[in-house]
This record gives C-alpha cells, sequence and structure tokens, in this order.
C-alpha cells in the first residue's frame, strides 16, 4: 500500500503490517466459510447502512466518504510503537467512538472494499469474513465495549478509557474470529495452535491500537471534544452524579454485551491452557478417527506439547508459546489498563489549553 | 506521495483491449475467476495450470508490468505462507498430500487469486469500477459513499502533505522518526480538519440542491 514515503515517518522501524496481519487473503478459508461470511457481511453492511442513513440521511455519503478516507490516510501513516516496531492505526473503534457503532462498521467497510478492489489487501472471497472481523466485531463490537465503560468512569476520561479498552479488546476478538474462519476446513485439531500464533500476534497489534486510539481520542478531546458523538455531553463535564438520569436505562443489555465481549476475549489468551493434556478437540479427533496419523508434522513449530520442538525457546515440560500466548495476554491488558488511567489523568483537573498540542502539528 | 501509490484510484492506467471493455464484465469475471481457483480440489496441479495460462494470457493483454506484479506479489507472499502454514496440517491430513504440497498448493491458488484481482484493478480504473457495480446492482448509498471516499482520498493527502510541510517549516527536527505524540497529534489533526471540512463540503452540496441521491452521468 501507499506510503508517505517522503516524509522520512518509516525511517528506522520496520513496519509491523498490522493491517496484513488482519487482512485475511484469498483461498486461505474454507469456501463454505467465505460463502457464509460473504453472506452474513453483506446483511451487517445493508443493516448498517440503513441505521446510518436513518441517522444522517442526505449526509450519509459525504460523511461516511470523509471517515473512510481519513481512516485510510491514517492507516498509511506508520506510527513508532516501540524500538523499531511500528504499526498503523486500523481504525474501526476510533470511527465508532466518532460517529457511532454502524457508522464505524460502514466506514470500515468502505475503507476494506478499497484496500480488496484496488490494493488486493485482502481477498475479494474474504472481504465477508475481513468485514465481520474488522467492521463488525471491530466496530459495532468495540462500541459495546466502549459504551458501558464511556458511562460508568463519565466524561472525557470515560471516553478516553473507554475508546482504548474497547480498541484492545476489539482487536483480540477480531483475532480469535479470523482464528476460527482459519481453522473451519482447513485444521480444526489446529485450531488451538492457529488461536495461539495469533492471540500471540494480535497482542502486539492490540497493544499498538489501544495506545494509537487513545493518543487520538485524547487530542480530539483536547481540541474538539464536541466531535466525539454524544449520547451523552462529554463537554460540560458536572462531576457530581454523572449516571443518576442517564444510565438509567442504558445499563444491563450493554453491559452484558461488553462484559461477553470482554470475557470472550481473554478466553482467546485462556482457552490454549483449557486444552491441556489431551487436548479436548484432539481427544474428540481421535474418537472419532478424523485426525491424522501425526506423519504429517506441521512446519510451523505447534505450541501443542504433543508436538516436538515449539519454539526455540522451549522450556521442557511447560510449552513456551502457550506460555508467551498468556503472559502477552496478561501484559497486554495491564499495559492498556495502565496507559488508559494515564493518559485520563490529564482530564480530572482542568484540561489543558485546546490547541496547546495542536500547535507543533498544524 | 505519487500517484502511483494509489493505484487505480488516480484513473486508468494505459490504454489496451482490456481497458475497454465493461466493467461489468471484468469485475464479474475476474470474481467468477477467484471462485474457480477457489474451487479447485487441492492437489489438481493440471486444473491450476489451465487456470494460470489464462491469467498469463490476460496478464499479456493488459499490459500490465511485470515487474510491477512481481513486487506486489512477493510483498503478500510471507503473509500468505505464514497463514498457508499454519492451516495445512488439516488439510494435508484430509487430502492425503504431503504438508509441503499442501503449503505449496495453497501459495498458487492464493498467487491465481491475488494476480487476476491486481489484473483487474490494472485494467479498470476505481470510477469505472464503481459504475460496474453499481449498475451490477450494489447500493447506490454504497456506491456514492465510495465515489466520495476516493475523491476525499485524495483531498486528505494533499492536506496530510500541507500538515507535514508546515511542520517541517516550524520544526528543526524535519527528519527522522516523530514520537507516538506527535505523530497522532497529526493524525488528529487531519481528522478534525477532515471533519470540518467534510461540514463545508456538505453545506456547501447542500445549497446547491443537494438531496442525497448520485444522477451519474455515465450511464
Amino acid at each position: 500500500m501507499g506510503s508517505v514515503g517522503k516524509t522520512g515517518f518509516e525511517s528506522g522501524s520496520s513496519s509491523l503490517g498490522a493491517g496484513l496481519v488482519m487482512h485475511i487473503p484469498d483461498i486461505l478459508i474454507d469456501s463454505r466459510v467465505a460463502m457464509a461470511t460473504t453472506v452474513a457481511g453483506a446483511a451487517g453492511l445493508a443493516y448498517g447502512l440503513r441505521r446510518v442513513e436513518r441517522r444522517h440521511g442526505e449526509r450519509t455519503t459525504s460523511l461516511m466518504g470523509m471517515m473512510a478516507a481519513f481512516v485510510f490516510a491514517a492507516q498509511m501513516i506508520n506510527f513508532p510503537v516501540g524500538p523499531g516496531v511500528s504499526g498503523h492505526l486500523l481504525g474501526g473503534v476510533l470511527s465508532a467512538v466518532i460517529l457511532g457503532p454502524w457508522a464505524g462498521a460502514v466506514v470500515i467497510a468502505a475503507v476494506l472494499i478499497v484496500q480488496c478492489l484496488v490494493f488486493q489487501d485482502g481477498g475479494v472471497t474474504a472481504l465477508g469474513s475481513n468485514f465481520l472481523n474488522m467492521g463488525l466485531i471491530g466496530s459495532v463490537g468495540g462500541y459495546a465495549i466502549y459504551s458501558p465503560i464511556r458511562k460508568a468512569i463519565g466524561g472525557a476520561k470515560g471516553v478516553l478509557a473507554g475508546s482504548m479498552i474497547a480498541a484492545w479488546f476489539s482487536v483480540l476478538l477480531a483475532a480469535g474470529a479470523f482464528s476460527i474462519e482459519l481453522a473451519i476446513g482447513g485444521g480444526e485439531h489446529d485450531f488451538i495452535r492457529i488461536l495461539t500464533w495469533m492471540a500471540l500476534v494480535h497482542a502486539v497489534i492490540g497493544v499498538g491500537e489501544a495506545l494509537i486510539t487513545g493518543l487520538i481520542v485524547r487530542f480530539v478531546l483536547l481540541t474538539r471534544p464536541e466531535l466525539i458523538r454524544d449520547d451523552e455531553p462529554v463537554v460540560e463535564e458536572t462531576d457530581a452524579a454523572p449516571s443518576a438520569e442517564t444510565s438509567g436505562k442504558p445499563g444491563w443489555l450493554a453491559t452484558l454485551v461488553a462484559g461477553l465481549g470482554i470475557s470472550l476475549a481473554v478466553a482467546v489468551f485462556v482457552s490454549p491452557f483449557a486444552y491441556d493434556a489431551p487436548d479436548g478437540l484432539e481427544y474428540v479427533g481421535e474418537k472419532f478417527e478424523f485426525l491424522p496419523d501425526e506423519s504429517h508434522p506441521p512446519m510451523i513449530p505447534s505450541p501443542m506439547p504433543d508436538y516436538q520442538a515449539p519454539l526455540p525457546v522451549s522450556i521442557p515440560g511447560l510449552d513456551a508459546a502457550k506460555v508467551a500466548t498468556a503472559a502477552a495476554g496478561l501484559a497486554g491488558t495491564l499495559i492498556v489498563f495502565a496507559l488508559a488511567w494515564s493518559m485520563s489523568r490529564a482530564f480530572s483537573r482542568g484540561a489543558p489549553k485546546p490547541g496547546g498540542t495542536a500547535a507543533h502539528v498544524g | 506521495m505519487s500517484v502511483d501509490d494509489f493505484g487505480s484510484l488516480a484513473g486508468a492506467r494505459g490504454d489496451g483491449p482490456l481497458h475497454r471493455l465493461d466493467a461489468r464484465i471484468k469485475l464479474l469475471a475476474a470474481v467468477a475467476f477467484v471462485v474457480a481457483v477457489a474451487a479447485v480440489p487441492l492437489g489438481s496441479w493440471p486444473a491450476l495450470g489451465v487456470l494460470a495460462l489464462i491469467l498469463g494470457g490476460l496478464i499479456v493483454l493488459s499490459g500490465a508490468s511485470p515487474l510491477r506484479l512481481l513486487a506486489r506479489w512477493l510483498g503478500f507472499l510471507l503473509l500468505v505462507g505464514f497463514l498457508a502454514a499454519l492451516t495445512a496440517g488439516g488439510r494435508a491430513a484430509a487430502s492425503g498430500m504431503s504438508w509441503g504440497m499442501v503449503v505449496l498448493n495453497l501459495l498458487a491458488k492464493n498467487s491465481l487469486a491475488f494476480l487476476m484481482m491486481m489484473v483487474l484493478a490494472e485494467v479498470t480504473p476505481w470510477n469505472k469500477l464503481l459504475g460496474g457495480m453499481r449498475r451490477l446492482g450494489a447500493p447506490p448509498v454504497l456506491i456514492a459513499t465510495l465515489g466520495f471516499m476516493q475523491r476525499y482520498i485524495f483531498v486528505l493527502s494533499d492536506e496530510l502533505g500541507r500538515i507535514l510541510t508546515a511542520r517541517r517549516a516550524r520544526s528543526f527536527r524535519g527528519r527522522g522518526g516523530l514520537g507516538p505524540a506527535s505523530v497522532s497529534n497529526l493524525i488528529g489533526v487531519l481528522l478534525i480538519r477532515a471533519l470540518e471540512r467534510e461540514e463545508r463540503v456538505h453545506a456547501a452540496m447542500t445549497a446547491r440542491g443537494w438531496d442525497g441521491t448520485m444522477r451519474p452521468l455515465d450511464d
């Protein structure tokens, strides 16, 4: 994909290719999965378009087009995550925070369609799966996590913390969905291995996404807070009982969905442990004899104990990839929560002058 | 940012028999080709060979630079290889082929699909493709959104260029990496300017009688 080559942005850092990892190419998912997700994705998009049109009317196309162009442009800017590593914004949660969940999904759909048809980034038969993972789970699911956190904390702090935590968990959920789609038809009995690898890779991407999303949301809150979609006002933060009348009904359903989403995301990391010794799927596999004899050892080192040499740093008795995955999940969650907490402290006492941070960028 | 970075968004590249073909036919044919490739069972190399010959002919007809095709294809090979290797185990077991052959087969099939979609983009400018999708029955709102998106991508990349120029003019650290805070502020500025511009554009369109319906001239 295009890059902001002349700007010197990517000097010295190798791109993580976050977008690439998330985009499923053609052929790799099973045809049945491709068909099912294409139908589901099309239905989801049609519903999303209807919702957005009802809200924005004749403004829908220019607003969605602009936001999609923004996400597209923002994805071309490499973002330093750590020494030598850079990622880029994915944007599902950011779009949802600014414009609402379904608008976010429509924006992501537009971005995915352009990336697929113009840049071959993501397969045409995998468009539905990619939209499911990044649009529906990323934006709509992300918003379901964001909304209750925002309401619980309240004010600008809530927006910031909610969007960061939602960004982190939505990437994990997308990784889980990605693994399921890959595993069906390809390697049911490899599911845990696929999931472990995906969770490992996406833990890094997720922290990056949370950090980038948080910093951008923070910037918007400092400069133009009214741009954040206002189910409740962000601007005037009256610290007295923020929830009394507003959160009378937003309550249990949203919280339930958010809780479900978060626990599913946690399961992404924990599940490799749940299937320990004679792992559950394998046990079923042996029972029904759809498992191969092990004469075709998989080339990607397997994190499962009964395959040999999982990783270069294999610990005898313990499985390195599994441990690494769980550690990455734990560390990522802690990092994101710590970042969210420290960044939202800026809003506890009078917010810094707007424009102060804007000045040196332009 | 060079125009080349934007691929078919920027418009037609060259002219040839495939360029002049109706976008609907090209889109349907390309998708049909990808579906056909997907439908070829694992291990039937002759079928893949036939499809590869068709693809080769189309590449020659399209006049696309083979080097550019090759470069992009190689760029995606690593990811595809990783995913193929992850999923090949079960497929190898189911088909009785060796693991390596399954990976090779998946890579070959993916390459055929990838290159076909790339040829489609090479010979079909984005506007034409959108027109084709609209006439094939895609929702008009989606098509209009994608049309706006294309225009705004160029507007925003110009905007980005101006922001960067301004930053360089004011900063002593013109070269080299920016910190996360600077980059995120930059993206934030871009976001705010994008939304403000959309507001202005929308107001101007409303003043001229915009009612949400695209009235394309190329039907």
